[in-house]
């Protein structure tokens, strides 16, 4: 157990290590390709009609002279070291993990990264909540009741579901229930939890139930596929014949065995949910990490893309572990090895 | 399965044992497709979902005498429409009627019946070749992998771990930033169209691959591909000749259903304004620009509502596919 | 970036007192001129006239939202109108444009000095003698000393890259001196100097008339030494005005608190109402403007005009059109024509686009008469001191001329016209639709655009103002837009026609590479006579217009909404948008 621990923890390390330098390449060594001189990437990040003396010294700051290897291995250091940041009247330490400084306020991308991470957290959390709640109980509901009006009433809705891009439907949710109703604060509400319990979960709920809603569907279909599968094995036949009361022999023998896969599938979408709800919290103007990207990508800002996009695959990359160990708990017959 | 948008690659499709399991020993030669054909005849819904697929497939094919039957160029402004001041369509119900049939576009007036027919071109063929390209590097991996298992099967399975836990949509758009204006002898939009379906399809290969390894591997234990080996056939041969007629199937399904969340990827980028460039309508791009109108309903919901019939009507002639294909499920 | 002149205000002013007589209400519009004018009628254009709701009153908390983040709330680091306006909240300046509305906030009355400045005889020296009584936030009195050793931190580029670099290019700075930082016992006294703590001696390397102006720059807000943290003294910036910093989450939101040491007898401009003042920062911007409508926000920091979707509430709706104000802002929005691309290195082949524009569509795509602009068919805004209208490219209801077009066409050797590439700010809609206009007029005569879209951070950068890019991708055409720093020809012309000025990357004249409109550029600048500099700048943009580099669409206008319970509004042609330091609550 130990040892596939460590040997999945390396995998892991390896895997963020590979995403890092594709990342870096894409924003350091692509513009590069494309003609991209070192003051012209520095003219991003300076005022209106900024001198070429002022580009030239924000590009010697920023490293861009230095070749793109020795700012990966500046980057990494600063990751696991620490780095020096001269802010002009001193100089800061930045502890480990150091993600380095914004091009643009100036400000240390690694607070930022934990400020922001509790927003979409939250989104995340809850969201989850309702998908996992609704779509597993509507999936086991409709397979016990296979053919029934509930059951196709539901599936079709589910298909649905899975087939409305977050977009559309989050921009029909404001207009008709916080424009036009009033219902629902207006986007971009957020409270923080510890503020005030009831505030955040007002503005939550409207991301919240569009979010669910997709991921609902998946859920529902995925359970109802596996409940039918595993109604017919023998076991269950065994298990009734037993003489179980039905409610027993569903949720102790039925259910137990769907559950895995289903754990699979959400470990793996809470994970990347994690990593950004990019459109939910585009749609919404929520101040998440995937709000964070978008905006750092806009304007290219490089640290602090590194830094989400780093943030947002560890959250993969952990999610698919504690899925991987908690199916030895779920499945005896699943050895880790 | 459509994976909820907000994950781009398909998380459902990361780990498709369950419905796998059933689909793998159900291959028995071309039996299995005619009884598979039968049952898809059978399924009401599913054969609407196709019918809904060929319509639009028309629909992307003629959508030029479409659009001189029942509209004006898509491309064509009618300034005439808007009102100076507030730049809204002047028409109730954003100037729906007989002349222009789901209304105009506030700015500049352009008939939205014409863009949305002139974008299902666009959704289309990037749902399909990106499709393509997942299936091509999905199969090739796929089947390496599950054939060859052993550290060949590690690396490949590392490579897919990889992009599952890439924050896809975040690469997508830097990627799609930084295209360039000409290459590979393409230039403008025929160069950017290549290089999303390139850009999609490659992030969206691992679903495939995952599925074609796993029914590779369960193929190479199968009697006949023992015994093709012991009468001394060669790698290449049992790969083309036994193991991969018999993918074919489960390809089709999985293709079937990875489309939609291809065109759905489609209209995110667009709808983030790194999809095609304007003019040329897109109908993510029509639902991006539809935000800062919001109070047009019927700016937002015509472009939303094509979305959504295509993607669901490949869901459901896929789900029935798949149904067909695996009695287990049915 | 900012700054206007006075006839388009004359103009505004009293377009908006026909319109507001017309409007009717029995307004109690008052003569456009006088500062002291206007009432509480809401009344369209009411603010531009005069002061709306004007009072007295202090106290309550004014709420304020910025749809974006601020570029740096550090005064030596700031380049924004809004951040310019909303900065005096908490900074002083030596000078500081006239509060209230009127062709008069175009003029600068003295802040922290006593009088405007005294030049010497060759006009290369300036000296600003403080008033008495100044103090920073924490007691201690505001002397020369701050004010020098703020100027000369500005000076390092490499800690402060957004901030304006007119004194950086202006001052004798010593050749070793770096920066306050790098170099901080090089004495720049050579530059910038207190002789005493009252007086404060600028030191130009040539004769210099408009250095009054240059001063209101926040570049002159005093900062003290031993609280100055660099790059981080954004975060707690030192007040010198009537508020100071009570909280400040970069890039999430801050508050002003009244400051204790701020003495009003110093300070005549600002009468400092609210005790509190709120900022959102990073809101919605359509949440913004519904929250504004609404009145759960009383200001939009950014001061450019409501969003689409909001006009189309607004304009409709006389109660809500009563709160809105549109004046025209020195700004241009225009289409650069690049000379280096064939076949538009032939200047016909630039005419035939400059007929074939439809200048109407064009102007709807920026937003259309109220929010978008006036229709430009030149270079220099209203507003800009000596501007005069001319049209070398006139057509019937300014659709465009396609006869011409053609012409010029046969003229440039293209009869059947040609394919160039359009460059536009893909994550600007206005540019966006300006571009599917300009694909659609110049189709009309065979003029065929691919349009290119790019994100505006790297717009100058690594595009359409990236000489090598231009070059090799063939960008002919480039969505472009201006507002000047100065209301005169230099302040608005100069950055974007001189063709000395261009660089490899990060440039913002993107077309006008003319030999002679630099000759006239220099003429313009070594005439000393005011009237004969302005038609030399008339003279700047005839040929500029003559050599087709630069397509004009609108001279900008804005709709700008006054808040809910906000007092002592008025639109400032200084500050192109509404005095924030007047602003009250009720």
């Amino acid at each position: 157990m130990l040892t596939y621990i460590i040997r999945r923890l390396i995998g892991a390390f390896a895997m963020l290590v590979v995403i890092s330098m594709v990342t870096f390449g894409i924003f350091y060594v692509v513009p590069q390709w494309a003609g991209a001189t070192p003051e012209a990437m520095a003219s991003r990040y300076v005022g209106r009609a900024a001198t070429p003396e002022t580009v030239h010294l924000v590009a010697e700051r920023l490293g861009f002279y230095d070749p793109v290897v020795v700012q990966y291995g500046n980057f990494v250091k600063g990751l696991f070291a620490g780095a020096q940041y001269d802010y002009g009247a001193g100089v800061e330490h930045c502890p480990a993990p150091c993600f380095g400084y914004s091009f643009i306020t100036g400000q240390p991308v690694w607070p930022d990264l934990l400020d922001r991470l509790p927003v979409t957290f939250s989104l995340a959390i809850g969201a989850a909540l309702i998908w996992v709640v609704a779509g597993v109980a509507v999936g086991v509901l409709s397979a016990l009741r296979r053919g029934s009006f509930f059951d196709r009433l539901t599936m079709g809705t589910a298909l649905a579901g899975v087939s409305l891009p977050i977009f559309f439907t989050g921009m029909i949710s404001l207009v008709v229930f916080s424009y036009g109703l009033g219902w629902t604060p207006p986007g971009g509400a957020w409270t923080d939890f510890s503020e005030n319990p009831a505030e955040w979960a007002y503005n939550l709920l409207l991301p919240w139930i569009t979010l669910a809603f997709l991921f609902a569907a998946t859920y529902a279909r995925l359970t109802r596929a596996g409940m039918l599968e595993t109604m017919g094995e023998d076991y269950i036949r065994t298990a009734r014949a037993k003489g179980l009361r039905e409610r027993q022999v569903v949720v102790k023998h039925g259910l137990r065995a769907t559950l895995t896969p289903i754990l699979t599938l959400f470990g793996i979408d809470f994970g990347l949910l994690i990593g950004g709800a990019i459109l939910t919290e585009t749609t919404y103007t929520l101040p998440g990490l995937g709000q964070y990207a978008i905006l750092a990508i806009r304007t290219q800002d490089m640290p602090q893309v590194m830094g989400v996009v780093l943030v947002a695959a560890m959250f993969v990359v952990i999610a698919s572990l504690v899925v991987d160990l908690l199916y030895a708990v779920v499945d005896p017959r699943v050895r880790l090895s | 399965m459509t994976a909820p948008l907000d994950v781009s690659g398909s998380a459902a499709e990361a780990h498709p044992e369950s419905v796998l399991a059933g689909a793998g020993k159900a291959i028995q030669g071309r039996s299995l497709t005619r009884i598979a054909w039968m049952r898809l005849r059978r399924d009401k819904v599913a054969l609407a979902g196709g019918g809904v697929v060929v319509l639009l497939i028309l629909v992307a094919i003629f959508s030029s005498p479409i659009i001189a039957a029942f509209g004006h160029p898509p491309l064509e402004f009618h300034q005439d429409q808007i009102d100076p001041a507030t730049l809204l369509p002047k028409g109730t119900f954003g100037g729906m009627g007989g002349e222009y049939l789901l209304g105009v576009e506030p700015v500049n007036g352009r008939d939205i019946f014409s863009r949305i027919v002139a974008g299902a071109w666009i959704s289309l063929l990037i749902g399909f070749l990106a499709t393509v390209v997942s299936v091509i590097i999905g199969t090739v991996l796929g089947v390496i992998a599950g054939y060859f298992g052993g550290w060949v099967d590690q690396v490949i399975g590392r490579i897919m771990d990889v992009f599952l836990a890439f924050p896809l949509l975040v690469f997508a758009i830097a990627l799609a930033g930084v295209i360039p204006d000409q290459g590979f002898g393409l230039e403008g939009n025929g160069l950017r169209i290549a290089m999303l379906i390139f850009i999609i399809g490659f992030f969206s290969w691992p679903s495939i691959g995952r599925i074609v390894r796993g029914q590779t591997l369960s193929l190479r234990e199968r009697e006949f591909v023992d015994a093709a080996k012991s009468l001394g056939a060669r790698n290449g041969y049992i790969i083309f000749r036994e193991v991969l007629p018999n993918l074919v199937a489960p390809i089709l399904v999985y293709a079937t259903l990875l489309i939609p969340t291809n065109i759905l990827f489609e209209a995110s980028l667009s709808f983030l304004g790194v999809g095609i460039n304007p003019p040329t309508p897109t109908w993510g791009g029509m639902l991006s620009e539809a935000v800062r109108f919001y109070t047009l309903p019927h700016f937002v919901i015509f472009p939303g509502l094509a979305i959504f019939i295509t993607v669901l009507a490949f869901n459901l002639f896929g789900d029935g596919l798949r149904d067909a294909f695996d009695p287990r499920a049915h | 970036m900012r700054r206007k002149h006075a006839l388009a205000g004359a103009a505004t002013a009293v377009l908006a007192l026909v319109l507001s007589a017309c409007g009717g209400g029995g307004g109690t519009a008052q003569p456009a001129a006088s500062a002291s004018g206007g009432g509480a009628q809401a009344a369209f254009n009411a603010a531009v006239t005069g002061v709306f709701n004007p009072s007295t009153k202090k106290g309550g908390t004014l709420k304020a939202a910025h749809s974006a983040d601020w570029d740096s709330l550090d005064p030596g680091d700031t380049y924004y109108g809004y951040s310019f306006n909303f900065g005096r909240f908490y900074w002083r300046t030596l000078t500081m444009y006239k509060p209230g509305p009127g062709p008069e906030g175009n003029t600068v009355v003295p802040d922290l000095a006593e009088s405007l400045g005294e030049p010497s005889e060759d006009g290369k020296t300036w000296t600003y003698k403080l008033k008495s009584g100044l103090k920073f936030e924490d007691g201690t009195p505001i002397t020369a000393k701050d004010v020098a050793y703020a100027v000369a931190r500005s000076f390092d580029k490499e800690t402060f890259p957004h901030g304006p670099s007119y004194l950086n290019e202006l001052l004798e700075w010593p050749e070793d001196f770096k920066g306050v930082y790098k170099t901080p016992d090089v004495d720049f006294s050579s530059a910038v100097e207190a002789t005493d703590d009252s007086t404060l001696v600028f030191h130009l390397k040539k004769p210099f008339a408009s250095m009054d102006y240059v001063v209101q720059m926040p570049m002159t807000a005093p900062v003290p030494k031993d609280k100055d943290t660099g790059a981080k003294y954004r975060e707690k910036v030192i007040s010198s005005g009537p508020y100071k910093f009570e909280t400040n989450e970069i890039g999430k939101r801050f508050t002003l608190v009244r400051n204790d040491q701020w003495d009003p007898t110093t300070d005549p401009n600002r009468p400092a109402l609210p005790d509190r003042i709120e900022v959102q920062l990073n809101v919605n911007a359509d949440d913004l403007d519904n929250q504004l409508i609404a009145g759960d926000i009383q200001l939009d920091i950014p001061g450019t005009g409501m969003q689409p979707a909001a006009l189309g509430k607004v304009l409709p709706d006389p109660a809500l059109k009563a709160r809105t104000d549109n004046p025209t802002i020195p700004r241009l929005w225009y289409v650069s024509v690049i000379p280096d691309t064939p076949p538009l290195d032939n200047v016909n082949c630039r005419k035939a686009i400059m007929w074939a524009a439809d200048r109407v569509a064009n102007q709807t795509a920026y937003g259309g008469e109220v929010a978008g602009g006036e229709i430009a068919t030149n270079v220099m805004p209203p507003g800009i001191v000596g501007q005069e209208k001319f049209d070398q490219y006139p057509s019937a209801d300014n659709k465009g001329d396609v006869a011409k077009a053609k012409e010029a066409l046969t003229a440039c050797g293209q009869p059947n016209g040609f394919s160039t590439t359009m460059a536009f700010r893909a994550d600007r809609p206005r540019e966006k639709a300006l571009a599917e206009a300009m694909e659609q007029a110049l189709a009309r005569v065979g003029i065929k655009l691919t349009l290119k879209g790019f994100p505006a951070s790297s717009y100058f950068s690594d595009y359409a103002g990236n000489v090598d890019y231009v070059k090799k991708n063939g960008i002919g055409l480039a969505g472009h837009g201006w507002g000047s720093d100065w209301p005169d020809g230099y302040g608005f012309m100069q950055a974007i026609v001189d063709s000395r000025t261009i660089r490899d990357a990060g440039n913002y004249n993107l077309s006008v590479k003319n030999p002679e409109v630099d000759k006239l550029i220099d003429q313009a600048s070594a005439e000393l006579d005011e009237t004969a500099r302005a038609k030399l700048w008339v003279e700047v943009d005839k040929k500029v217009m003559e050599d087709a580099s630069i397509l004009p669409v609108v001279w900008a206008k804005s709709l700008l909404m006054r808040g809910q319970g906000v007092t002592n509004v008025a639109y400032n042609e200084g500050q192109s948008m509404y005095d924030y330091a007047m602003l009250g609550v009720e």
